[in-house]
Parts: structure tokens; sequence; C-alpha cells
């Protein structure tokens, strides 16, 4: 792939398309397995995304990297102080500079606010200067959009055409592809962790780059088995109205024993957040849950075990793992009562159904003893999803349960997730990658900004939710 | 990959019982150039001047596995020896004993408290209450020492279970006992897991905070418990007694490989820790190092084991 001097290129790929990877390899925030990177048809080395950054090369990430407690000059001068002949920071020299600076782009920000008191697209304007600040030649911006109103929008592709004059380029990331025909030079489809074209924007139509997003996966060659699966026709689990600021406002929905409902929505739709509500991680604030028609009140996620709920979470590192114990421990966790005897517990036991687990899911490691920090990511995945297979969950959240691990491994995933259903269990399955969701659901909930915006049953299109979730974001 | 992890699981082990071998190599080489270094004499005469350190850093070591900190023992022990010593007037002193205990146990709570549930990074919340606590012993004591009246209570701390000191068998017991309780319940797993990754573990429906505060419940208790010992040791308490003592603990329990991160340790350990640190302080003495330069040594000892333990974390 290249880029071009002056250039607005546009990554687009579908969630899990690698896009994020990609970014991440270049910068050398990960290490390469292989590939050459050249920059300024230089071979370039960055074992750092420091490295990269004093090379000129900045991203700006969706969150950001920003000091809140610093005003706006400081934080775009960080690490680019200018000193007097004594040494000391060179306020006037900098406040001129920034004067220039922000001229030239036409914009003003209020230079000594704390950066904290900023709205999110002013501050993605500091970051902005900042990279210019430190002489950035090549700016990647990462779903710069993500949460930005209409007008800030507007004013971010102003100030990208402008920066495009200054002769800095941009590798612009994002799924939303009003946006890349707005503003992007060319387009670049990445799929599987693999380029699929690199077009002009001239040339192409929207449906023509929607195809080669969706294309002929691995994934989307997958069919979901579905026989034998019995929804029953009472609902296990209902929620009524669920809120909690400011992610999840008003949410309800019933699920049965025996079918998989997916829900997606893009990142920070409150997916994560309404599946740590139903699981009592987080307090509700409103609404209610109701499991068997009955309504339950969870204050910890040890009630919402006692009634059968269990939910995988997100961030296996964080949340779903203790990465220094071994597998047994791990897998043991929440039911180690159960292999306790007079409380002395029977290691014996505990290996018994570790070994069960691993057989049952494939979990490929060197042994009971392994600590799960030397897994892939895939392994790990089914250590998290055995963990709780163990408590005989009737109600399993999975969320993002696919996120970081290869194809293969995800195929496997779908497939203890279509036994699970078949096995009468209630699986509401949460992911924002909309192919996955289409395979493995029987019903989908699209949920935006933290409401159900649509409901799907299976046979939906990929491009129908899409559409639907591109819509409701706007 | 695989030769990859063969190298993680050798650097494990040689993490995990590098102090096992740096002991014996120790233990070797000083009963070469001492002869009666391992006469059963002095074997029993370092067993028995590590035993109050010993008990109290079992308490450390559980405290330190939940990813906390407790400096506030050495005080503990104070209030603890000088208590013990005090209510003796008022009743029998098996009474004073468990009243003692109790004691710490609650002091241990409150420090549990301030750390899970309302968030004082443990050492500051320890710091606290070292202070509170020295403070209550200088309260307590009027700043002058208390002197033991009840010959036979002198028993724990001075007298002979057949040919070995009483402390020493009550070391050992303690060590088994917690030990089990480390590796075989499931506070000692939850214990272990909480310090590896509170919210994974609150996640998987254990009540976390509960565990985290019994952790520090086992250090007050067991700071309590090697109070008595010190009473009954020195027959006096001073209202200085056990400063600096929650440091040769922590040590102990750092070299004896127990992660400062939390998540891992073993209290059997920590106690070839607390032997290692009792041996060298008696070589220094053998050698005729000044004290001073002992605190120096010391100091070095401990940053070189927590060190090494943070950088190679680091590293991965």
């Amino acid at each position: 792939m290249e880029i071009y001097q002056d250039e607005v290129h546009a990554l687009v790929g579908e969630n899990g398309a690698g896009k994020s990877t990609l970014i991440k390899v270049l910068v050398g925030a990960y290490k390469r397995n292989s590939g050459e990177i050249h920059f300024n048809n230089q071979k370039a080395e960055f074992d750092s995304p420091a490295q990269a950054f004093q090379n000129g090369i900045n991203v700006i990430y969706q969150e950001n990297s920003l000091i809140p407690q610093l005003t706006v000059i400081q934080n775009i001068f960080l690490g680019a102080e200018r000193f007097t002949p004594l040494g000391l920071i060179d306020e006037k020299k900098i406040y001129q500079e920034y004067l220039s600076i922000s001229e030239k782009l036409g914009f003003e920000l209020p230079p000594h606010e704390e950066v904290r008191n900023l709205g999110v697209a002013e501050q993605k304007l500091v970051e902005i200067l900042k990279a210019l600040i430190h002489k950035t030649k090549f700016i990647i911006m990462d779903e710069p959009t993500a949460s930005l109103s209409e007008n800030e929008i507007e004013h971010l592709f102003r100030i990208i055409s402008e920066l495009k004059s200054n002769h800095i380029s941009i590798l612009y990331i994002t799924h939303i592809l009003g946006e890349v025909f707005r503003i992007a030079d060319r387009i670049t489809v990445l799929r599987d962790g693999k380029k699929i074209k690199t077009v002009f924007t001239k040339e192409v139509n929207r449906d023509e780059v929607i195809t080669m997003m969706v294309g002929e996966s691995l994934i989307n060659a997958y069919i979901s088995p579905t026989t034998g699966r019995k929804k029953s026709q009472q609902p296990i689990l209902k929620v009524e109205n669920l809120r909690r600021k400011p992610r999840v406002n008003g949410v309800s929905f019933e699920a049965s024993p025996g079918e998989v409902l997916g829900i997606t929505g893009l990142m920070g739709a409150g997916k994560t957040e309404l599946s740590r509500l139903i699981f009592g991680a987080d307090k509700l604030e409103g609404g209610q849950i109701l499991v068997n028609d009955k309504s339950v009140r969870f204050h910890s996620p040890l009630d919402a075990v006692n009634q059968g709920i269990s939910l995988v979470p997100e961030d296996r590192k964080k949340d779903a793992l203790v990465l220094m114990l071994e597998l047994y421990k791990n897998i043991t966790l929440p039911t180690l009562a159960q292999f306790a005897n007079k409380g002395v517990i029977s290691s014996g036991k505990e290996f018994d159904i570790t070994i069960q687990y691993i057989k049952k899911l494939d979990i490929k490691t060197s042994g009971v003893n392994q600590v799960v920090k030397y897994l892939s990511g895939g392994n790990q995945q089914k250590v998290a999803i055995s963990k709780w297979l163990q408590t005989e969950p009737k109600v399993l959240i999975l969320d993002e349960p696919t996120r970081g691990i290869d194809v293969n491994a995800k195929v496997e995933i779908y497939n203890i997730v279509g036994k699970l259903a078949e096995s009468g269990v209630c699986v509401i399955f949460v992911s924002s990658e909309v192919s996955e969701v289409v395979k493995v659901s029987d019903r989908i909930l699209v949920l935006s900004h933290g409401k159900i915006s649509g409901e799907f049953k299976r046979g939906v299109s990929q491009e129908e939710i899409m559409r639907m979730i591109l819509q409701a974001d706007k | 990959m695989t030769k990859k992890i063969n190298l993680n699981l050798t650097w494990y082990s040689i993490k995990k019982n590098g102090i096992l071998f740096i002991f014996i190599l120790l233990c070797v080489f000083l009963s070469i150039i001492t002869p009666g270094f391992l006469s059963w004499a002095n074997i029993l005469n370092i067993l028995r001047q590590s035993s109050i350190i010993g008990i109290m850093a079992i308490g450390t070591t559980f405290v330190i596995i939940g990813a906390g900190f407790d400096i506030s023992v050495g005080s503990l022990l104070a209030l603890s020896a000088a208590m013990c010593v005090g209510l003796q007037h008022y009743m029998h002193w098996s009474f004073a004993i468990l009243l003692v205990l109790i004691v710490g146990a609650l002091v241990g709570l409150l420090n549990g408290f301030l750390a899970a549930k309302i968030h004082i990074p443990a050492i500051i919340a320890t710091l606290g209450t070292m202070t509170i606590v020295r403070g209550l012993v200088y309260l307590y004591t009027g700043g002058y020492p208390l002197y033991v009246e009840a010959p036979d209570f002198a028993f724990i701390g001075t007298g002979y279970l057949g040919p070995i000191p009483f402390p020493v068998v009550l070391l050992v017991i303690m060590v088994a006992f917690w030990q089990f309780i480390l590796v075989k319940t499931r506070f000692g797993r939850y214990a272990c897991a909480l310090g590896g990754n509170k919210e994974a573990v609150r996640l998987s429906g254990v009540k976390v905070d509960y565990y985290h505060i019994l952790t520090f419940v086992v250090g007050g208790l067991m700071a309590s418990m090697a109070g008595v010992v010190y009473a009954a040791r020195l027959l006096s308490v001073t209202p200085l007694a056990g400063q600096g003592y929650e440091l040769d603990a922590i040590a102990a329990t750092v070299i004896g490989g127990t992660s400062v991160s939390g998540g891992e340790g073993s209290v059997v350990r920590t106690l070839v820790g607390v032997l290692l640190l009792t041996i060298i302080a008696n070589v220094f003495n053998l050698l005729g190092i000044h004290i001073y330069v002992q605190y120096v040594i010391k100091g070095a000892i401990i940053l070189s084991a927590v060190g090494f333990d943070t950088y190679s974390k680091f590293r991965e």
C-alpha cells in the first residue's frame, strides 16, 4: 500500500478487518511478523510510537491522548517547548507560534483553557495542532468523527483540506462511507487482514465499496447450523427500560432459551454497558430485569450468577482472566465452592473438569498448569467461555467474543454458540462485527445511542443492518 | 513457540525458587567457614531469632499476595505486646492473649476497610493506622516500659517443648497452617486471584471486597501474635517496640518471591526469606560489621529483590 504526499487516503473495512492492527504495526506499537515499511523513500524501522512520532508520523486515536489538567498551549507544545537563552520556558515565543499556526489553519481555541474543559471536537483540534507543531508530515486519524456532531465534522473536514494544502498526508480510517466520499482522494479496502483493493474515489461508487468490504470472506462462507434448535415460547430474560447514563438510555427486549439473540451497533452505542448492567456489574439507574417473569435486583455479579446469568466480558485481559494464574485456576474461579470438601479444595477434581473443557472446546495448551498469559487470544477466549459454561448458565452473554482472535478461532466460537443454543441455553451474542452477528443470531437487535433502533430476523442481509446502523447514527 | 514457552517456564522456576538456591548456597558456604554453623544449637538459635518476624511475615505475605501493603504491623506488634502485658493485671494471661488477638484482627479489619471500601491506597491507609496505633501505644503505656509479672506466661517466649523452643514450634505450626490455607482453601485461591486481577474476580461472582479485607485481617492477627511472643520473650515492652519490624517482614516476603504487584507468593518461601535475613544479620555480627552499615546493606538487598521482580515483569 502506498500513500502519496498531499493526499487524503481513506482506509476502510469492517470491524475486525485489521485496520487498527495495521496502524499499530505501522507506528511500531506492535511488532510485525514480516514485511517492510518505507517512509519518504527510506526504509523505516519504528520500535515504538514515540519513534514514529519523532520521524513525523502522528496518530490521532479515537480516545484522545492529551493531558486533561494542562492548558491548550501546554498540551500543544508538550515535548517541543521553546526556551529562552537561560533555559526557561519562553511563553511569549510559544504564544506567537501558536497564533501564527492557528491563523494559518483558520481556527481559534482558548489557548489558556485547561483541556478537560473543552469539548471533544476542540480536543481533536488540539491534537491536530500538536501534530503540526511537532513537524508532522503524516497524520493517521482513527475514526476521528466517532464522537463529533454534524457541525464539528464539517469543521474537521475543512481543516483536513487545509492540512492537505500544507503538504501533509493523511490516512483517514473509518467505516462511515459518506465521509470517505467527501474527503478522500483514494480508498483502500481491507478485509480479513488483507488489502482487497486501492481505488480512486472518483472512479467508484458507494455500493461497489460496500461489496468490497463485505466480500467473500471466510466468515461469510461460514453457515451457522440451526437445525436442532428449539426456541422456547416462554422468555427466560426480560429487560424493561434499562437505564444508566450516559450510554444506556432505555433498552427493553426479551430473550428465550434456545435462541441466539444478536446485539450489534457502532462502538460507543452502549453494547458493553448494557451487557454489564444485565450482569449486575454496574448499578442500574432505572428500569427492571425479569428472570422467568420474576423481577430481580442484582447488587453484584454474584446475584446474577445465582439467577443463571453469566457474562464473558469484552476485555479478556482486563475483565475476564487472571493472566498470571494457571489455566485450571481460571476455569474454576466462579465455581470454586463445588470443588471444596469441608473447605479443602481438591485439585484433582479441578484438573478433571479442566481437562474436560480443554477437550470440549479444543483449547490448545501445554496442560492444565499452563499460565493463561502464554495462551493465544483465541485460546484465552475459550478459557473465558469455559469458565462460565461450568456454571451451567441459563443465559450466557458474550460481549465481543471474537475480538482480536484469528478467523479459524472465530468459526470455532460460532460453533460453540450454536451448540449452546441447541442445548437450550439463551445466548446473547454482542458484537460490532455485523457480518458475524448476521451469521450466528436467530434474532438481531441494533443498538444506537443506548437505544434499540431496529430488530431483524435471521436471514437479513449484512447491508441492510449496516444501513440501519449508519442511518440511526446520523 | 514451544521453545519460547520452555524458556519462560525456566525463567519462571528460577524466579520462584532462586531464593532457595541462594539460601542453600549461603548455608553450605557458612558451614564451611564457620564449623559450628550447622550444629543443632545454632540452627535452633537462628530459628528462634526468626520466630517473631516470621510469624508477622506470614500475615504480610497474605496482604501482599492480595496486592495490598501493610506498614502498620510494627506498631501493632507494640500495641499487642503492651496490652498483653498490661491486661494481665486484670485477667489471666490466656484471656489477655485472646483479647489482644481480637484487637489485632480488628486493626486489620480497619486497614482492609480503608483500602478495599474507601479506596485509600493501602500503603497510605496503613501509614495512617501505623501512626494512630503507635499513638495508642504511648497512651496505653504512658511512655514507660511495662514488665511481665506472670512467670508461666514467659513460657510462650522462652519455654521449650522437648528440645525445641516454643516460639519455633509456634512458627512452624503457623507456617504449615497458613500455607495450607493459601493453597487449599477458597480464601487462599481468591486472595491470589484478586491480587492478580480484582475486576476479573469480581466479574466471576466472587465477593472480592470481603476476601480482600480478610487478607488484612490475617495481617493484623499475625502481627498481634508476633506481639504476644515478643512480650513473652523480652518480658518487657517499651513504647518503641517493633519499630522497623514491618520493613523486615515486607523484605522477607519479597525476598521469598512474593510479587509486589500481587497474585503470587508462598508462606513457606517467606519463611526462607526470614531465615535468610536472620543468617545474614548473624554473619554481619560475626564479621563485626557495624549495625549502621547493616541497615544500608539490608536496604540494598530489599531493592535488589523487588527490582528483580518488577523489572522482569516490565520486560514481559
